[in-house]
């Protein structure tokens, strides 16, 4: 049978946001991929040019509705990093619980996706239940579900009083019991063990070579996490272990992302009862000195880098994001290429591709136009633009 | 004549077509409604009450939908498949048992038409597959074909186990006299509950739900050999499989269960046989709606290599039994 090309996306039940991997087939085995991103360019590091350190903070916010916090959070670290003042202990630990809030409900949210990947609906459906508390917590603290705005520059917006740390640990206490049970599920259950194990194999020098970043690098058993490589924020003052796996496939992905769960709950916990007295922010100037500054920490997905260069205004004169699904992606072709022994199926590719818990809406800020037919590219830039499509 | 217009009542209405049409209706609520409780939601709930209307009402609004047709496709053949797998349907459910111990149709060896026509189902969706001229239902088609060969046996062994009483004392393969012999004895409260439950997987693969519902498994190829339809071809197609459902429901319920026969062997209720037979389907049916949700989706080597492995050696062991076995007690 001749090799078919099988598209999947850019829309496509599997995938929630568009990207196209087209997939060439033989019968049931996938024997190359190729991936296609940049269907969603939303201009927003050209947008927040056009804006102030603050207002940029709620347009970093919204490059992921996931993990809102961490870009937020990535900002503040680098425009923070130009104006060099300590901001107050107390905002270091609102954020550390903000940030292991953050994970602790995109991981929930993955295990979701990925039940659904594998026809599990029941687990999905499960899943997403209880993660409701977590998004209950995150809003009983900052006011908001999805857009928190908890970030500021010099600190944070919202304390978290008493009762508030004391609803937080209870909620914990509750997850804590439901991860462990979701964890015995998918270590039991043979059905999700028949269609993850062995399955998207990402060898260790592979993962090393392709950069992959997160809980794909950690499952492939790279020991990489921003939190204790270069530890910010809290993390350097609370204990925690950085979880790996080295089966390398969708099951390590699994586990590593439940662990991880159940490490943040931890840490939130440890940072609810370490956390000073004091207040939560300091006032900074509107406009920022000259300078270069960079935020990195880790995103529920692995490695988010924040690079602000400023010129002495109240503007940003550059705002660079790297998400780190952009470094995940690039292992996408090779947990999706058969060789030798290991094969993939049709089947696989889906759950594959969600392993890597992929999220577009972060990565893509597709710069270069590509004519498909010829293969030529160019770039536009912006004065192109505005003579071609403006009409004023 | 009245005669002639009897049978036509039983054909069409009841207990044939429109009775099985809305049994297959209510099966689908039943089904959505028992997963949705599994998973803690509530499932279909605004159209009449707790949802009951939820597959009809589905059902009109698919018949006003905007009907496509792909450029490609071999359309009379994509055009006429939901009306052949609607019509198939509808001719599988006049050989059960619902009133009284015998179906509308019955002769000497129905039970091998009905075997044959849980292949053509297959068939059906196989071409359905291959007339859209599309990759994702090419590729469900495949898939269906070859899970085919992996529950078929198993599906055709298990309802012959249950016929082997009738085959050995009456030389018969009538679902009439296989309904009869149950009459004191349901025949899963023996060595038959081994067919039984390989009758349930066969079910569930061949009716195409998870664990086995590998030929349109949504996240991997979009709706399988279905994703090209819509309109009123699709809404044909659910109902088709509506009923395929009650079909093998009430097919379980027929061969392993007793059918119409009263609930308790021996015990004469005031029920009627069709209350009877359509509890004990729904009671198949709940069984069905948990083996989906309580596991995810297998590849299709899986399922051949399981169904090859394990399912066709044990349903040959069972049949073998069925036929030993009460020939051992005779002596």
């Amino acid at each position: 049978m001749s090799v078919v090309d099988i598209p999947i996306g850019p829309q496509h039940p599997a995938i929630k946001e568009p990207l196209n991997i087209t997939c060439y087939v033989d019968g049931e085995h996938v024997v190359g991929a190729k991936l296609r991103i940049g269907y969603n360019h939303r201009g927003i590091e050209k947008a927040g040019e056009y804006q102030t350190y603050i207002q940029n903070l709620y347009i970093a916010e919204r490059i992921c509705g996931i993990c809102g916090i961490v870009h937020a959070f990535c900002l503040t670290q680098a425009t923070e990093d130009i104006i060099g003042k300590e901001i107050p202990k107390r905002a270091d630990y609102i954020r550390t619980i903000g940030l292991e809030l953050n994970r602790i409900h995109s991981h929930l949210l993955w295990l979701g996706v990925a039940a659904h990947e594998i026809g599990f609906d029941t687990l999905f459906m499960y899943v997403w239940r209880d993660r409701e508390m977590v998004m209950d917590v995150i809003e009983d603290f900052t006011g908001n579900r999805v857009t928190y705005a908890l970030m500021t520059i010099g600190g944070v917006r919202r304390d978290i009083p008493q009762e508030k740390a004391e609803r937080i640990l209870k909620v914990m206490d509750l997850l804590d019991e439901k991860v462990r049970k979701y964890k015995k599920m998918c270590l039991d259950e043979r059905t999700i063990r028949m269609r993850c194990d062995g399955v998207g194999i990402l060898r260790k020098e592979d993962a090393i070579a392709l950069c992959a970043v997160g809980p794909t690098a950690r499952a492939s058993g790279v020991p990489f996490d921003v939190r204790a490589d270069d530890p910010h924020a809290a993390y350097d003052e609370i204990p925690f272990r950085v979880v790996t796996y080295d089966t390398c496939d969708v099951t390590a992905r699994l586990l590593v992302r439940i662990d991880e769960t159940l490490e943040s709950i931890s840490i939130v916990r440890e940072a609810i009862k370490r956390m000073p007295s004091g207040p939560v922010r300091i006032r900074v100037p509107r406009v920022v000195p000259t300078g270069e500054g960079v935020g990195r920490t880790e995103a529920p997905r692995g490695e988010v880098i924040h690079y602000v260069r400023a010129n002495g205004t109240e503007r940003p004169f550059r705002w660079k994001v790297r998400a780190p699904t952009l470094a995940n992606l690039l292992s996408i072709p090779v947990m999706l290429t058969s060789r030798g022994d290991y094969v993939v199926n049709i089947a696989d590719v889906p759950i594959t591709f969600a392993s890597i818990d992929p999220c577009l809406s972060c990565t893509d800020r597709a710069i270069r136009f590509i004519d498909v037919s010829s293969g030529k590219s160019w770039v536009w830039t912006f004065s192109q633009i505005k003579r071609m499509y403006w009409r004023d | 004549m009245i005669q002639d217009l009897i049978d036509l009542l039983r054909i069409i209405v009841f207990p044939g077509f429109l009775f099985f049409a809305v049994l297959g209706l209510f099966f689908e609520w039943i089904d959505r409604k028992f997963y949705a409780k599994l998973q803690n939601r509530v499932g279909p709930l605004y159209a009449g009450p707790w949802g009951l209307f939820q597959p009809f009402a589905d059902f009109v609004k698919l018949m006003a939908k905007e009907d496509i047709v792909p450029e490609g496709a071999d359309r009379p053949l994509f055009s006429s498949i939901p009306v052949f797998a609607l019509a198939l349907s509808l001719f599988a459910v006049l050989f059960l048992p619902v009133c009284g111990a015998q179906g509308v149709l019955s002769f000497e060896g129905d039970l091998i038409v009905v075997t044959v026509i849980l292949t053509f189902f297959v068939i059906l969706v196989f071409l359905a597959g291959f007339s859209s001229a599309s990759r994702y239902p090419g590729v469900g088609a495949e898939r269906s074909v070859l899970q085919l060969l992996g529950y078929e046996i198993p599906l055709v062994a298990s309802v012959l186990g249950a016929a082997a009483v009738t085959i050995q004392t009456e030389g018969s393969l009538q679902i009439k006299s296989i309904v009869e012999t149950q009459s004191s004895w349901w025949s899963i409260l023996g060595i038959q509950a081994l067919g039984f439950a390989i009758f349930l997987l066969a079910a569930q693969a061949e009716l195409e739900r998870v664990p086995f519902d590998i030929p349109e498994a949504e996240t991997e190829i979009v709706a399988g050999w279905l994703t090209e339809y819509s309109g009123k071809k699709l809404a044909l197609i659910r109902l088709a499989k509506d009923i395929e459902l009650a079909f093998l429901c009430g097919l379980g319920a027929t061969l392993f269960l007793g059918g119409p026969q009263p609930i308790l062997p021996g015990f004469v209720g005031a029920l009627s046989s069709t209350i009877i037979f359509v509890i004990k389907s729904i009671i198949v049916l709940l069984i069905l709606t948990i083996i989906r949700a309580a596991m995810s989706r297998l590849r299709i080597d899986q399922m051949v290599n399981f169904a090859w492995k394990y399912l066709v050696p044990i349903s040959i062991l069972q049949l073998l039994l069925a036929v030993m076995v009460p020939r051992l007690i005779v002596i």
